[in-house]
């Protein structure tokens, strides 16, 4: 099982405190919901976990060892996945992007492409130009190309706003595959209903501190696992 | 002086004919505007990909200044140069004066702000998450730099054909730094104002119209990669 632990977190723009002696722990296999106002500060947490913003102050304790945020940032560069609110997608074919992340001969990635079509039921779309697709479509791609990358830890900011129920349901079923595969998920959300199914816990983030909710407010308390994060109960 | 239409039917008669004084003007043209697009265009998109991306003290300033440079007149830039590189000038010892390589330099420093302005332009219109999204998917700094320049390829073709067209047509740097010398640094608007003066309007038309036929196809080119630009956005 692995465990990577972000202790004191801290975070200023300006004067304004956004995150404040946070702490987070991301364990394989586990779905945290992390929800909160908006400009609370959840995407910055999400890009601080993914080494793509500095914070102000944070050690991670990997393996056993603490280290400085900036000494570990090209590793979690290297092994956490970010996926924007609305994806990026590249221009080009849904195959195409597929085929990004991927390393190794040219018929190798194309048998990678086709189980990363068959995985997100985009099979159908895989010649598509990305342009053409949908909302739900291009949040498939991106989660499908995140799977083709194969990451420890993948941190997704609201993956399902504006999505009709279908495509959240699926979305739901794609991050649930993730999860079973031992990937670490946090999910940032307004709706921790949504991810019920998958959800072990939420932390809710106020006021730059984070909070686990208490069993009484969660939606889904028979879920919640033993504490792993440092998270201050509510 | 012959009429109008004599003279554009003795230009044509050039052109098809393959007159090989007109036709060796024609490739000096090139050969100098497309040696100092090759040599401007990497730099270029460097600084543009800085000034895009780069957070830096006086970032808006250098931004600033090349905006301001876009309207720098050919004359002044051939007129910067002539002195840089004149015998008593600071650069006279390379004794460049009046050859193609000075026409070169002074075409790159011609070029430069158009391609950077562009270019940043170009690069800002793409979202920041795809510079995210390449180093997140693994992608190399160097790898996801690529990944950025291809996003934006339509408008870095357009920037680059809009800076060819800036050079290719320029009079005043590059009669100033090249001297319009016969077989060498004699280029097409350099002919065309020298035949005009002489009252020889057959040679200048013909040159004119192979000037007004590429911006013709640098124009349609311009549109058809911004109409590839805009679908695939």
């Amino acid at each position: 099982m692995t465990e990577i632990r972000f202790e004191r977190i801290s975070k200023r723009f300006g004067d304004r405190d956004i995150l404040d002696d946070v702490c987070v722990s991301l364990v394989s296999g586990e779905c945290q919901l992390l929800c909160g106002a908006n400009g609370a500060g959840k995407s910055t947490l999400l890009r601080i976990l993914a080494g793509m913003e500095a914070p102000n102050g944070c050690d991670v304790v990997d393996a056993g060892q603490t280290r400085r945020w900036r000494r570990v940032k090209a590793n979690l560069l290297r092994d956490v996945i970010y996926l924007h609110q609305l994806p990026y997608l590249f221009a080009g074919t849904v195959a195409y992007n597929l085929n990004y992340p991927l390393r190794g001969s040219r018929a190798t990635r194309a048998a990678q492409v086709r189980r990363g079509l068959e995985w997100s039921g985009l099979t159908a779309l895989a010649d598509q130009p990305v342009h053409q697709l949908s909302g739900g479509e291009r949040q498939r791609v991106a989660l499908a190309r995140a799977w083709l990358r194969g990451p420890k830890i993948m941190l997704l900011d609201e993956p399902t706003t504006n999505m009709d129920q279908g495509c959240r349901r699926r979305t739901v079923e794609l991050l649930a595959s993730l999860k079973e595969t031992g990937v670490a998920l946090v999910v940032a959300t307004h709706d921790t209903g949504h991810f019920a199914d998958i959800g072990d816990r939420v932390l809710r983030l106020e006021n730059a501190v984070l909070r686990e909710e208490s069993s009484g407010s969660t939606p889904y308390p028979e879920k919640v696992t033993p504490i792993t994060a440092r998270a201050r109960t509510a | 002086m012959g009429s109008i239409g004599d003279s554009t039917l003795q230009a044509l008669t050039l052109l098809f004919s393959g007159d090989r004084a007109l036709w060796e003007i024609i490739g000096i043209s090139f050969k100098v505007s497309l040696t100092a697009l090759a040599i401007a265009t990497p730099i270029a998109l460097a600084l543009a990909f800085l000034l895009a991306f780069g957070r830096f003290p006086g970032r808006r300033l250098l931004i600033a200044v090349f905006n301001t440079l876009l309207s720098f007149p050919a004359v002044v830039v051939g007129l910067t140069f002539y002195l840089l590189l004149s015998r008593q000038g600071p650069l006279g010892d390379l004794q460049l004066l009046f050859t193609q390589p000075a026409m070169v330099i002074g075409q790159i420093a011609l070029a430069l702000p158009i391609l950077v302005a562009m270019g940043h332009a170009a690069l800002q219109s793409v979202s920041r998450r795809a510079w995210e999204t390449a180093r997140t998917l693994g992608a190399s700094v160097l790898g996801a730099v690529f990944t950025l320049v291809r996003e934006a390829r339509f408008a870095l073709l357009g920037a680059i054909l809009a800076g060819f067209g800036r050079i290719i047509a320029e009079v005043g740097a590059s009669m100033m730094l090249g001297g319009n010398i016969l077989h060498y640094t004699r280029n097409i608007p350099t002919a065309i104002a020298l035949e005009t003066s002489k009252g020889e309007f057959a040679q200048g038309i013909a040159l004119g119209i192979v000037l007004l036929l590429m911006a013709f196809l640098l124009n349609g080119l311009l549109q058809f990669l911004q109409g590839k630009g805009r679908q695939v956005a």
